[in-house]
C-alpha cells in the first residue's frame, strides 16, 4: 500500500488513481467530521467535495512537514466556518435521519452480536450521544470529534483550528462537561437510567 | 469494529461518575472508550468521481503505447523501412564519397567558422546594448537616499500585507459563527 506521500508525488505527476486513492482513503473522516458539524447531508457532501477539491488545486503547495489529514482537516476546519458564516440553517439532525445505518446509534445497536434489550439501550445511547455533540457549541464540537472521534492530538487540534494549546485544552475540558450535562438532561444520569427503548426528548435547545 | 464491543453503558456510568468527581483522566479514558465505536461515516456513493469531476484537474492520459492498431501498424512499418534503407545505405554512401573534394571541404569549413564568427560579434554587441541598459538603470540605486525611500517601501509594503493577512485569519474564527 503506497503511502500519503507517495500518492501525493503521483497525484502531482497528473496520476488520476492516485488523486482517487486519496479521496478514498480520506473521505470518510473529513465527511463524517463535516456532517456532524453542520448536520446536513447534503450540505455535508457539498462541503466535502468542496474540501478535496481546494487541496487538490493546492496540492503543490502542500508541506510534507504537515500530515496530510491534518492538512485536509484545517481546509476543512475554514470550510466549514465559511458555511456556518453564511448562516445556512440546519435542517436535518443526525439522529433524526431515518436510515441511520453508519450512525453511532445503528453501530451501537448492532442486534446481531447481543440481545435486543440491550441494543435497544446502546441504540437509545448512540442517539442520546449524537444530540449531546449536536448541541455543543461549534468549537467545543469540533475539539470533541477531533480528539475523541478522530484521535486528534492536543497539538495537530491546535494546527487545524490556529488556536494556542491551552485554549484546546480548555475546550476541550468544558466541552466533556457540557457534554456530560447534557447526557444527564436526557435521561443518562446516575439516577435516572430510562428503560430500554424509551428514548427521552431532547430539552428544547 | 464488531468484535471488540466495549460495554457502552458501563463507560458512560465510569464517565459520568469522573465527572462528578473531578477526575479528569478517568473521565477522558471512559469518553474514549465511548467514542470507539462512533463510526466514521461514508459520503454517498461516487463520492470520489464527483470530486475528481468538480476538481477539473487535467489528468495525464495513461501511456500504452501499443494500445491503439495505428500505433502498432506505424511501429511496424518503420522497422520495415529500416530494413529497407539498409540494403541501400551502401550504395547511397558510395555515391556521395564519389560528389565530395578536398578543396570542397575546406570551403565548407571556412564558410561555417566565417558564419560562427559573425554571430559570436552580434551576440556580443546584444550583451553590451544589454550592458550599457543595466548600468544606467541601477545607478540612482548607488545614491543612498534612493535606496533608503526603495527600502523604506519595501518595509510598508511587506507590513502592509501582513496586516491584510492577519485581519483575514482573525476573522476566521468560531465567534462570527454561532453566538451560542
Amino acid at each position: 500500500m503506497k503511502t500519503d506521500a507517495e500518492l501525493i508525488a503521483s497525484a502531482l505527476r497528473g496520476s488520476q488513481d492516485a488523486y482517487r486513492e486519496l479521496v478514498k482513503r480520506f473521505e470518510r473522516p473529513v465527511y463524517s467530521l463535516i456532517l456532524r458539524m453542520v448536520r446536513d447531508p447534503s450540505s455535508a457532501e457539498d462541503l466535502a467535495q468542496e474540501v478535496f477539491v481546494k487541496a487538490f488545486r493546492r496540492l503543490d503547495s502542500y508541506d510534507s512537514q504537515w500530515k496530510f489529514s491534518s492538512w485536509l482537516f484545517k481546509i476543512a476546519h475554514n470550510a466549514t466556518i465559511d458555511h456556518l458564516r453564511r448562516g445556512t440553517p440546519e435542517t436535518v439532525p443526525l439522529e433524526a435521519e431515518e436510515d441511520d445505518r453508519g450512525s453511532l446509534a445503528a453501530v451501537l445497536a448492532d442486534e446481531t452480536v447481543e440481545d435486543p434489550l440491550a441494543a435497544t439501550e446502546r441504540r437509545d445511547l448512540g442517539r442520546s450521544l449524537e444530540r449531546a455533540i449536536s448541541l455543543l457549541r461549534p468549537e467545543y464540537r469540533q475539539a470533541v470529534l477531533m480528539f475523541y472521534a478522530h484521535g486528534a492530538s492536543y497539538q495537530e487540534i491546535c494546527e487545524v483550528t490556529g488556536l494556542p494549546l491551552g485554549t484546546v485544552k480548555t475546550n476541550l475540558h468544558r466541552a466533556r462537561k457540557e457534554l456530560a450535562e447534557a447526557m444527564i438532561s436526557l435521561g443518562w444520569g446516575p439516577q435516572g437510567r430510562q428503560p430500554a427503548g424509551e428514548t427521552r426528548r431532547a430539552p428544547a435547545s | 469494529m464488531n468484535g471488540m464491543r466495549p460495554s457502552h453503558p458501563n463507560a458512560l456510568d465510569r464517565w459520568l461518575a469522573a465527572e462528578r468527581h473531578d477526575e479528569a483522566d478517568e473521565a477522558d479514558a471512559a469518553l474514549l472508550e465511548l467514542f470507539e465505536a462512533l463510526p466514521l461515516i461514508a459520503p454517498p456513493a461516487g463520492f470520489a468521481d464527483r470530486v475528481l469531476l468538480r476538481s477539473g484537474i487535467r489528468f495525464a492520459p495513461k501511456r500504452d503505447l501499443f494500445a491503439s492498431w495505428g500505433a502498432r501498424l506505424a511501429v511496424s512499418l518503420s522497422l520495415v523501412a529500416l530494413g529497407l534503407g539498409t540494403l541501400w545505405l551502401p550504395p547511397v554512401l558510395r555515391f556521395l564519397a564519389g560528389l565530395m573534394s578536398v578543396s570542397g571541404l575546406v570551403q565548407s569549413g571556412v564558410r561555417a567558422l566565417v558564419g560562427a564568427t559573425q554571430l559570436l560579434a552580434t551576440a556580443l554587441r546584444a550583451w553590451d546594448l544589454m550592458f550599457t541598459i543595466g548600468r544606467a538603470l541601477t545607478q540612482p540605486l548607488a545614491m543612498p537616499q534612493v535606496m533608503a525611500g526603495l527600502v523604506a517601501c519595501l518595509l510598508i509594503s511587506s507590513l502592509a500585507f501582513r496586516l491584510l493577512r492577519d485581519q483575514i485569519n482573525g476573522e476566521r474564527n468560531w465567534t462570527y459563527v454561532d453566538p451560542v
